[in-house]
């Protein structure tokens, strides 16, 4: 089904249709034209699963209300340092935000529309994505580098992205893993800018190694 | 088209038609969501009431163009297309639906401006008049990107 009987009605007219006010030439026009009123019925149909968009309310309240409650947050955040033991050890996954505790690096493997969390091992075709997990009601820049082992280079798949702290918070875009050895997937992060792409190993990055089948 | 006061709003009341052209584009429904969520993420600090639907259209246009010029990506969406139904395809290009391969293409050759128009046209469907409207310029420099784009896939053609 492609023809259209006159001038095809555009995506965005039937969107617009579809979401708004009805419009007459529209509704005349897929009357008599089977090709416009198939695209319609797609978007009629269509049930889009859009992620969450963390952060955004959190950002725009926290600009009002955060001077009001600078000062006890200033008190807590003493009393925490005086009374909070020191963390003995750090996991190869969590890497230290400044100010902002830890972020705990996640990967979510898709493979022909299956979804693992705790995949390990990659195939070609595989997509790649990057959760993190760090305290609500902070933010931080995150940079993906993928690293094969012994290189001393990182591919940056991804670009550096602002986050809003929360659990298992996706970082925009997907990546694929590629050759015979196995990748270190790091995450690097930074409060304030994003992260400066030199060497990777400090206490500001996690990663997880990925090895292929 | 107004623009949203807030970004939430926007999200939701714009997210999944901006998935759909996406999709229509990168003919990958994940890829599609992944696109909008990024543009959206991005948006978060810098978000402010002048931001309407031309301008996220505009946004996804650039960021699938993006994706396109990614060799691994377009391989990887190229086999997905491959795999997938044949578009609807209403509006064509000389008869051929303008998909992928043709589009990561003229990326190559052609600036935004002429991109913004294309995938208008040959993927949105929009009218010559719909695309002036969107794009702020006059039908008459709407048509002349056209005729620069079917050189530019003339070109294309006699290389090939």
């Amino acid at each position: 089904m492609s023809a259209c009987i006159g001038t095809p009605i555009s995506w965005p007219r039937l969107e617009r249709h579809a979401s708004g006010p009805t419009d007459a030439t529209v509704v005349q026009h897929v009357e008599q034209c089977a090709a416009c009123r198939a695209c319609l019925d797609e978007i009629m149909r269509d049930v889009v699963a859009l992620p969450v968009l963390a952060g955004a309310a959190v950002a725009a309240k926290r600009a009002r209300w955060w001077w009001v409650a600078l000062p006890a947050f200033a008190a807590a955040a003493l009393a925490l340092l005086l009374v909070w033991p020191r963390e003995p050890h750090r996991a190869g996954n969590v890497a230290l935000l400044k100010g902002g505790g830890e972020v705990t690096l996640g990967l979510v493997r898709e493979r022909s529309g299956a979804i693992r969390e705790d995949a390990t091992t990659f195939a070609a075709g595989d997509r790649w994505k990057v959760v993190v997990t760090c305290a609500p009601g902070h933010g931080t820049w995150v940079d993906v580098a993928v690293v094969e082992a012994g290189a001393k280079a990182a591919d940056h798949p991804l670009a550096a992205a602002h986050i809003a702290c929360g659990n298992r918070i996706e970082v925009p875009g997907a990546f694929e893993l590629t050759g015979k050895i196995a990748n270190r997937v790091c995450v690097r992060v930074a409060a304030e800018v994003a992260p400066a792409r030199d060497l990777l190993g400090g206490d500001d990055t996690a990663c997880m190694t990925i090895t292929p089948e | 088209m107004a623009a949203a006061s807030d970004l939430q709003a926007a999200y939701r009341a714009y997210g999944a038609q901006l998935v759909r052209k996406a999709e229509r584009m990168l003919r990958s429904r994940e890829d599609a969501i992944d696109v909008v969520h990024a543009l959206f993420t991005d948006l978060i600090p810098r978000w402010n009431s002048s931001v309407d639907l031309p301008y996220l259209y505009k946004a996804v246009t650039n960021r699938c163009c993006n994706l396109l010029r990614d060799r691994g990506t377009r391989a990887r969406l190229l086999e997905r297309e491959h795999a997938a139904a044949a578009p609807v395809g209403r509006v064509r290009m000389d008869d051929e639906v303008v998909g992928i391969a043709l589009i990561a293409a003229l990326a190559e050759e052609l600036d935004e401006s002429h991109i913004q128009v294309l995938v208008a046209r040959f993927v949105d469907d929009m009218t010559q008049d719909e695309i002036a409207e969107h794009l702020g310029v006059s039908r008459k420099t709407i048509g002349k990107r056209l005729d620069r784009i079917r050189e530019a896939v003339v070109k294309l053609r006699e290389v090939a």
